[in-house]
């Protein structure tokens, strides 16, 4: 899995901050109350905070909750590869998860009561079940129990996170998705519930409104994704092509697409044995690149057929898994290579989009 | 006597606050069962009046940092 970096970025940045807000309120403070019962049982004030036996139920919980979703994910692949997800079903997935975390920054942000259904209230026999198993046991079983139990109470980035451990369609990548997440949202989580006590509310409600304004932006982005995969010709990428216009690459400008190279430099080129394709009258090129297509417009002649060769270069971007939604294209791009696509020939005014599997990178085919 | 009560508590600011007012039944006596609910801000509290008063459930409350009130 190629993404899995930027899986844990968004776990160490949004993700930690989202866990905090879900299962931060629960958890973390029956964790705290338990280590301090512990610590205060065997004689040690628990703001002594400096004792290394403060943090061991901590990455206990942490590791529990780590080997919990590394199976869950592997589940969620396995899942996945029996009921291989198309774009469309991709798009819908994103759409709704996209309303999902927007509604729920709505709710953090207390735009209006009705945002509150955006949240999961767990059935009253499992949080009653969570909170005595929490008081009424001692010992490293607690912050095992407990970080398992975190599956049950996922947060909407997680969700997210499971969503595409599904649309992996793999369980060893679903477990590396979720493995990568849940370990990116480990420091923070760490953090918050290593200084629960001295967290004060006001400082949680800041916190709070930094989960609601990243959840938004991101619950925005995954709209705007979801949108671009189901070939929306509304989406907030189209829209910004549409305020900056890139100068559109015509089929039948004699100038290569590429105006030098246009792949990362510092990456050494492995094997590309065959040459690159030249732009002609019923031909495009397009390059796909780590991060996005070039050029993002094409032109090219209306009422005929079109070969269109996607180009690689050491390609490991999300980029490599090509989408044409309109035409059913779904094309899995080598790191390094061409695949050539046959487009129908199209009227006049035609307006094609293409983008990645995840609808991050887009761009279109105008045909005139 | 058992009794109920309900309350609306308007400061609830998500599912964990809702939890966390239910596990006051863990540690008041006389409390047979605490239902609180973030979606719509209510507490439903049944208790064993003659254990436990209701100015004594409201203190226990407000000292978790929420405001209830008699619907």
């Amino acid at each position: 899995m190629d993404n899995l970096w930027i899986v844990f970025m968004t776990g160490l940045t949004a993700g930690g901050l989202s866990c905090l807000a879900v299962q931060g309120g629960l958890l973390t403070s029956s964790l705290a109350y338990q280590v301090e019962s512990d610590l205060t049982a065997r004689g040690i004030k628990p703001e002594n905070h400096a004792n290394p036996r403060f943090a061991l139920p901590i990455i206990l919980f942490l590791s529990a909750k780590l080997a919990a979703y590394s199976l869950l994910g592997a589940l969620l692949g396995a899942l996945g590869s029996v009921f291989q997800l198309t774009p469309l079903m991709r798009a819908i997935l994103l759409f709704v998860i996209g309303i999902f975390m927007v509604g729920n920054a709505l709710r953090m942000l207390n735009i209006h009561p009705v945002f509150r259904y955006f949240s999961f209230e767990p059935p009253a026999f499992l949080s009653r079940y969570i909170r005595r198993k929490a008081r009424n046991t001692t010992g490293w079983f607690t912050p095992l129990f407990l970080g398992t139990l975190t599956i049950f109470i996922p947060c909407g980035i997680t969700q997210s996170m499971m969503a595409l451990a599904i649309s992996s369609g793999d369980p060893v990548a679903g477990a590396a998705i979720l493995f990568s997440f849940t370990l990116g949202a480990s420091p923070v989580f760490f953090a918050v519930a290593y200084f629960a006590a001295q967290l004060g509310s006001r400082l949680e409600r800041w916190f709070i409104r930094i989960v609601a304004i990243v959840l938004l932006v991101l619950g925005i982005l995954s709209i705007d994704s979801g949108l671009n995969l189901a070939g929306s010709p509304i989406s907030l990428s189209r829209l910004a092509r549409l305020i900056a216009p890139q100068s559109p690459a015509a089929a039948f400008n004699p100038q290569p697409l590429f105006p030098q190279d246009p792949f990362q430099p510092a990456l050494p080129a492995t094997e590309d044995p065959a040459p690159i394709p030249t732009q002609g009258a019923n031909s495009l090129v397009l390059a796909a690149l780590n991060n996005g297509y070039s050029p993002e417009e094409l032109i090219a002649p209306a009422n005929q057929a079109i070969m269109l060769s996607v180009i690689t270069k050491n390609t490991l971007s999300c980029s490599r898994a090509f989408v044409i939604p309109s035409l059913q294209v779904e094309e899995f791009l080598p790191q390094t290579g061409t695949v050539v696509i046959q487009i129908p020939p199209q009227e006049s005014g035609t307006v094609i989009q293409f983008t990645c599997s995840m609808g991050m990178y887009t761009g279109e085919i105008r045909f005139q | 006597m058992i009794i109920q009560r309900i309350f609306h508590v308007n400061d609830m600011e998500c599912s964990a606050c809702a939890m966390r007012l239910e596990g006051l039944e863990d540690i008041l006596p006389g409390v047979t069962q605490i239902k609180a609910s973030y979606h719509r801000q209510r507490l439903e509290i049944i208790f064993d009046d003659t254990v436990l008063s209701e100015e004594q459930f409201l203190q226990a409350v407000e000292s978790l940092g929420y405001h209830a009130q008699a619907q």
